[in-house]
């Protein structure tokens, strides 16, 4: 098993007071709890600080830690022979084991000892990033969770589970889903806990997600935008035609209806064509000379409203 | 090892009572039922007798978040209905953020 310093993880020394454990913890709570941080590492750093302050708020739990002696943070360690007689109700392989998972099973105390109440199994929620193409077309993940829970002869380990999870389509960014059942075992009869999948989507090279909406760059050459044309354009579920009328203005959005990612239930996002004029960087001499002859021949003044609204604010 | 197994996930479709709410986050059903009185959390249909209230995701979600910050911040019930209160408004200010991200054209190089 390996030694995490609990006392390093709040910042404090190993003799602080109690109010002193408290006032360290608040105060990375604040900073890394995941409901209110958004820094990077956030919740590793919670998770962390939350189980140091766990063993060491109890004043049982802390003095039994305090017994498995002082060792560098990630050493290797076996608590002392008489340490499993004083402290824990149920036998343990120490070597399959975190720190975390004695504690949280530690029924330190004689008056306790024996009172196994029934304990839910724990919930856990793990972030899972997919395409937008796993979210239009459903996809499934490979999840591979060690979480401890009791063999049949009542021993504490860590067990592997390994099994696939299917993302139904229509999964979009933000979204959770639930796996009731497939988070850590009941403990004395209690339920099996969840387990919850944050889904995130991860950034496309050409679409951006809204929701079920998708968004999408059009880039337009100038003669297109004023004509009018028709252009392929690439959706997820394939190429579609798009006709794009004459006098089209930049950041127009053109709605293609039902061209999105498709909706739990039923119905599909749209996807949104954005329109964009873009002009060459190099042009050959007899483009250079229409574009002349158009500017000369153009009666168009984009810029007409300046005249006007600066008249209005004299 | 166990076996390789596919599941099927639940998929916002489920409805859930206040009792299986609380149960689901880890809340006591009488602060529950406080947040509930206090609109921290909403059912899916109003109108109805409270052993009738159905709830969906959304509210799980909030729910969950309650378990987690009372148990992590030692919030009483004030404290967590304002702290619920103010995340529902960062996740929909959020949310305003990542669709109007969306809609802006990104400059062409």
């Amino acid at each position: 098993m390996k030694y995490k310093d609990y006392y390093a993880s709040l910042g404090v020394e190993r003799g602080a007071s109690e109010e002193d454990i408290k006032k360290a913890y608040r105060r990375l709570a604040r900073k890394y709890h995941p409901d209110v941080s958004k820094e990077t590492g956030a919740e590793e750093k919670f998770k962390e600080v939350a189980e140091a302050y766990q063993t060491l708020k109890d004043p049982e739990k802390r003095a039994a830690y305090d017994q498995l002696g002082s060792h560098a943070a990630g050493q290797d360690f076996q608590p002392p022979p008489d340490w499993r007689q004083q402290y824990s109700d149920s036998p343990f392989s120490a070597e399959d084991l975190d720190l975390s998972d004695l504690f949280a099973h530690l029924h330190a105390g004689a008056g306790r000892r024996g009172a196994r109440r029934s304990m839910p199994g724990q919930d856990y929620e793990i972030a899972v990033a997919i395409t937008i193409e796993q979210a239009f077309q459903g996809t499934q993940i490979d999840l591979d969770l060690n979480m401890p829970e009791y063999d049949a002869g009542g021993r504490l380990h860590r067990t592997p589970h390994v099994f696939k999870a299917r993302i139904p389509k229509g999964a979009t960014d933000g979204q959770r889903l639930r796996l009731p059942g497939k988070g850590g075992k009941g403990f004395n009869g209690g339920r099996d806990g969840d387990l919850y999948l944050n889904i995130t989507l991860r950034p496309h090279s050409l679409y951006r997600a809204s929701g079920h909406d998708l968004y999408l760059d059009l880039p337009l050459a100038p003669w297109e935008a004023v004509l009018g044309t028709a252009v392929e354009v690439p959706t997820p579920g394939g190429v579609v035609r798009l006709k794009v009328p004459p006098g089209t203005q930049a950041g127009r959005h053109l709605r293609l209806p039902n061209r999105g990612l498709p909706k739990p239930r039923e119905g599909q996002g749209d996807l949104y064509a954005i329109v964009q004029i873009v002009v060459p960087s190099v042009i050959g001499d007899s483009e250079r000379d229409l574009y002349r002859k158009l500017s000369e021949d153009s009666g168009f003044d984009p810029r007409a409203h300046f005249a006007t609204e600066a008249g209005h604010a004299t | 090892m166990q076996l390789e197994v596919t599941e099927v996930l639940w998929f916002e479709q489920h409805e859930l009572s206040l009792p299986e709410l609380a149960d689901l986050s880890g809340l006591p059903l009488a602060l529950a039922e406080e947040l509930l009185d206090c609109g921290a959390l909403a059912p899916l249909q109003l109108r109805r007798a409270r052993t009738d209230l159905r709830f969906g995701s959304a509210a799980l979600r909030t729910a969950r978040a309650a378990g987690r910050l009372r148990s992590d911040f030692e919030l009483d019930v004030q404290a967590l209905v304002l702290a619920l209160g103010l995340l529902e408004r960062v996740a929909d200010l959020e949310a305003q953020l990542r669709e109007l991200r969306a809609q802006q054209p990104q400059p062409i190089l």
